[in-house]
């Protein structure tokens, strides 16, 4: 061969090391990633991804499989972009690249929007679109992506590839398999937050459907998360299935009550009925996951409401308006607390300001020195969300009876007491009691104040009954296990006749002979909340972080078939400071 | 003056008087005679009416109307399947796009049908409609339509104006070759009903046409019978 024959070159100088990439510039700005975007110079920690480095700068690119929270699948290429540095030209996954110094992105170039189409029309090549009834529609990435990328109508001319269509996973997850998109984000939830991976992929290509393992169902208890975050409509849940469409819902920024952990949710409400909770984003307390039981624990926001005040047990009750049961209650009260036989049960279901009024009215009314502490009995824990203690504002009624000089005791000694005969009254301020059977006690007592938001075992017993709103009808705070105080707001008006706690105490107080007066939770908290305000550092009333804007259907100038009034997904605007809800209820009530 | 009188002189015949008078007589037994011995045309197409040996021309309203035109909007109705269910899933996309808002849903599940959704209530106030037909031009499964070529009963209550799906659902059923449940069959209708509404479906239509915006032979008639059937009375009690 010709090589062999060559004389070996003489070796006149150090053969030159391969040409390698070349060194990477030095840092714009030290410390930080300093790109461009669209045009756009954006300056982001190391690390972050395209995605991510885009939505800083207001550049949205669409992204199907990506979940900030969960890891990165980079599967539904929905978010493939132009990067000057990707090898070959080619589209990169905007979801998995990290940013590099000094790199060009470019998310608006014809061969992005081409690809953003061919993607849109693969995915919903054997998707059934059958929005109809599909309870994603409204907030579906299907439709919204369609509408914005895609626009193309359908080419597909032989039948689309059919799947199981109504596949309960579990108790609270049912799955169509065929509208599935095959994200994993579901799998990947299980897997990484949930900590119990019960979803899988099954079989491959056009045939692969998510599934549970054989035999076992879908039963962790953050099940509800997997319905959220599927962003179409494969996953729905039980509970909210077709009851309601999500566009003619409105949203109150609202705290789970499920536990003492205090959960931020959406309320999703229509008209006067709660519908389901959604997470809310708080990195410091849940993320923004939620568990099971806390998802549907708003069912009593709606059933056996007491809607107007009573005086009398079983069948001699007849209701009377309020001013005149508080009278008859404080009339019975005031009787009692002079004989010494009185006693106040306060449930740390209700807020803290439904709290500062009660104590207030306990100690300055009625001359109280102590109150039971009530409240729903102890459920299940876990290491992530729930916690044992299933009341939201434990740590608020502590804080409040600190505040007032009020000792607490524990609910197990007001049965023998009331049987004793110590105690001749009682003046219950929430019905939950943590041992439904010690109910039975109270049925011997001469006078039994409840405010209640709900029919149950202790408002049976009550002598006056008292119409309370609970957490959607009004506004308030609630202090979680850790000691972090969280605002709730009122999602619509208090149904029936019923008042807050706070209202319904100072009615009492009022006909006791108080002289305090207050016009709204927020006044309760000017009034009172310094007394518990050095306890809460930094606490301010108005503190609400606002909420994201959402996209969704904009509402009907003339209102919307149930006829409210034209609503928001959620009523307050994404840059809304302070409690802008008011000003805005001035102008739409 | 409405008509001319031709200015000429009397003949001979008319100044005799008497032949005209037995003439006129004459004419008027005629028109007598042919309206009382031959039957009034009952044809309720006013114009298609033959006009030969009767003459009589009056409607006898309310149980003879004038057809209306084939655009025209009538009373809303819930198109049924052959199987009795409606073709309605409950989709709310006509009580979304309603301007008067009178259009209230209750979505419910059915458990053995590929379509698992179904309105548990759809109530339709009439009385509130402003009969635009938005309804119908928004809903996508033709599952409502004011093909009935009625206007709403009088009757002497509102209540009585408030349709729900009992009265709504009704008219003749209608099946296309792409709906689900022939498609992919159901548990809840048999095999042979099933190949039978097969054979019934009609391609879908992507443009409108006078044949899906109406459906031929829907009358007033079938109705009232069918309102009578059902032991609704909307007269004054
Ligand atoms: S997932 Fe989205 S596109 Fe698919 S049927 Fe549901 S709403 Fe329609
Ligand atoms: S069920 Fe939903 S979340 Fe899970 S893979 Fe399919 S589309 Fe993604
Ligand atoms: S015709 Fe118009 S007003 Fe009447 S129900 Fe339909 S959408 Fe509403
Ligand atoms: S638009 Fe059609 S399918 Fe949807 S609810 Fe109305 S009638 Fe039913
Ligand atoms: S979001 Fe990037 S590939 Fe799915």
């Amino acid at each position: 061969m010709a090589d062999e024959t060559k004389p070996p070159a003489p070796a006149t100088a150090a053969p030159k090391p391969p040409p390698g990439p070349p060194a990477p510039p030095p840092p714009k700005n030290p410390g930080f990633v300093t790109c461009t975007i669209d045009g756009r110079e954006v300056v982001v920690k190391p690390g972050t991804n395209v995605v991510e480095a885009a939505k800083s700068v207001g550049v949205e690119i669409p992204y199907y499989c990506y979940h900030k929270r969960l890891s990165i699948a980079a599967n539904c290429r929905m978010c493939l972009v132009e990067m000057s540095n990707a090898p070959g030209g080619k589209l990169m996954p905007g979801c998995q690249m990290p940013v590099a110094e000094g790199i060009t992105v470019k998310t608006e170039t014809a061969r992005v929007k081409d690809q953003q189409r061919a993607t849109l029309e693969f995915l919903l090549l054997n998707h059934p679109v059958d929005c109809a009834i599909c309870d994603q529609a409204g907030e579906c990435k299907l439709q919204d992506y369609y509408m914005k990328y895609d626009q193309k109508p359908s080419r597909l001319d032989m039948p689309k590839v059919e799947k199981g269509k109504r596949v309960p996973l579990g108790p609270m997850v049912v799955l169509d398999q065929e509208r599935c998109i095959l994200c994993t984000r579901c799998v990947r939830f299980m897997r990484e937050v949930a900590k119990k991976p019960q979803l899988g992929v099954d079989e491959r290509g056009n045939e692969s459907f998510i599934t549970t393992f054989d035999g076992q169902p879908l039963d962790s208890k953050y099940s509800g998360n997997v319905v959220d975050i599927c962003p179409v409509g494969a996953l729905t849940s039980t509970d909210l299935r077709f009851r309601g469409r999500v566009w003619f819902m409105s949203s109150a920024r609202s705290v789970c009550t499920g536990c003492s952990r205090g959960c931020n949710t959406f309320l999703d409400y229509l008209k006067e009925t709660t519908f389901r909770y959604r997470p809310r984003e708080n990195e410091a307390v849940n993320q923004e996951w939620m568990c099971d039981d806390g998802r549907l624990s708003y069912k009593y926001l709606n059933s056996e409401r007491v809607l107007t005040a009573f005086q009398g047990r079983g069948a001699a009750a007849r209701d009377l308006p309020l001013p005149a049961a508080a009278e008859a209650a404080a009339g019975a009260l005031r009787k009692a607390a002079a004989g010494g036989a009185l006693a106040a049960l306060f449930s740390p279901v209700a807020s803290l300001e439904d709290l500062l009024v009660a104590a207030l009215v306990a100690k300055e009314g009625l001359g109280l020195s102590e109150v039971y502490v009530g409240g729903r009995p102890d459920g299940w824990q876990d290491d992530f969300l729930k916690r044992a203690d299933e009341n939201p504002n434990r740590r608020g009624l502590e804080l409040v009876a600190q505040a007032f000089g009020l000792a607490l005791k524990p609910f197990a000694e007001l049965g023998p007491a009331i049987e004793a005969g110590r105690v001749k009254a009682v003046w219950a301020v929430g019905t939950e009691v943590p041992d439904p059977a010690a109910a039975a006690a109270f049925a011997r007592l001469e006078t039994l104040v409840c405010q209640a938001y709900n029919h149950g075992p202790l408002a049976r017993e009550a002598t006056v009954l008292l119409p309370a709103a609970p957490h959607s009808e009004a506004d308030g705070t609630y202090v979680n296990f850790e000691g972090r105080p969280q605002r709730f707001e009122l999602a619509y008006w208090p149904r029936g006749g019923a008042r807050p706690h706070w209202a319904l105490a100072a009615e009492l107080g009022r006909a006791l002979g108080l002289a305090w007066r207050f016009q709204s939770a927020r006044g309760v908290w000017d009034e009172l909340g310094a007394r518990v305000a050095g306890s809460l550092p930094g606490f301010e009333w108005d503190s609400l972080p606002s909420t994201q804007k959402r996209r969704g259907l904009v509402p009907l100038a003339a209102g919307t078939v149930d006829g409210r009034l034209p609503g928001y997904r959620e009523r307050v605007p994404t840059d809304a400071v302070g409690d802008t809800r008011m000003d805005l209820l001035k102008v739409t009530r | 003056m409405p008509y001319r009188l031709d200015d000429t002189a009397a003949d001979l015949r008319e100044r005799l008087y008497f032949p005209e008078v037995i003439r006129g007589v004459g004419i008027l037994m005629k028109q007598f005679l042919r309206n009382f011995f031959f039957g009034r045309e009952k044809n309720p197409d006013m114009l298609a009416r033959d006009r030969s040996l009767s003459q009589n021309a009056t409607l006898q309203y309310p149980e003879e109307r004038v057809p209306y035109p084939p655009g025209y909007r009538g009373l809303h109705r819930l198109v049924p399947r052959e199987d009795g269910r409606p073709r309605c899933v409950a989709c709310y996309m006509c009580a979304t796009i309603c301007p008067a808002q009178c259009i209230y849903i209750e979505a419910g599940e059915l458990p053995d049908d590929p379509i698992e959704k179904y309105p548990t209530k759809f109530v339709i106030d009439e009385l509130r409609c402003v009969v635009c037909g938005f309804c119908v031009e928004a809903c996508p499964k033709d599952a409502i339509r004011m093909d009935s070529g009625e206007h709403a009963p009088p009757s002497y209550t509102r209540a009585a104006q408030i349709w729900d799906e009992k009265r709504l659902l009704r008219g003749p059923p209608v099946s296309y070759q792409y709906d689900p449940w022939l498609r992919r069959g159901a548990s809840s209708i048999p095999a042979e009903k099933l190949a039978e509404m097969k054979a019934n479906a009609k391609p879908f239509s992507t443009v409108a046409t006078d044949e899906y915006a109406q459906t031929p032979g829907f009358s007033v008639k079938n109705l009232a019978a069918e309102a009578k059937a059902r032991g609704e009375t909307l007269a004054r009690k």
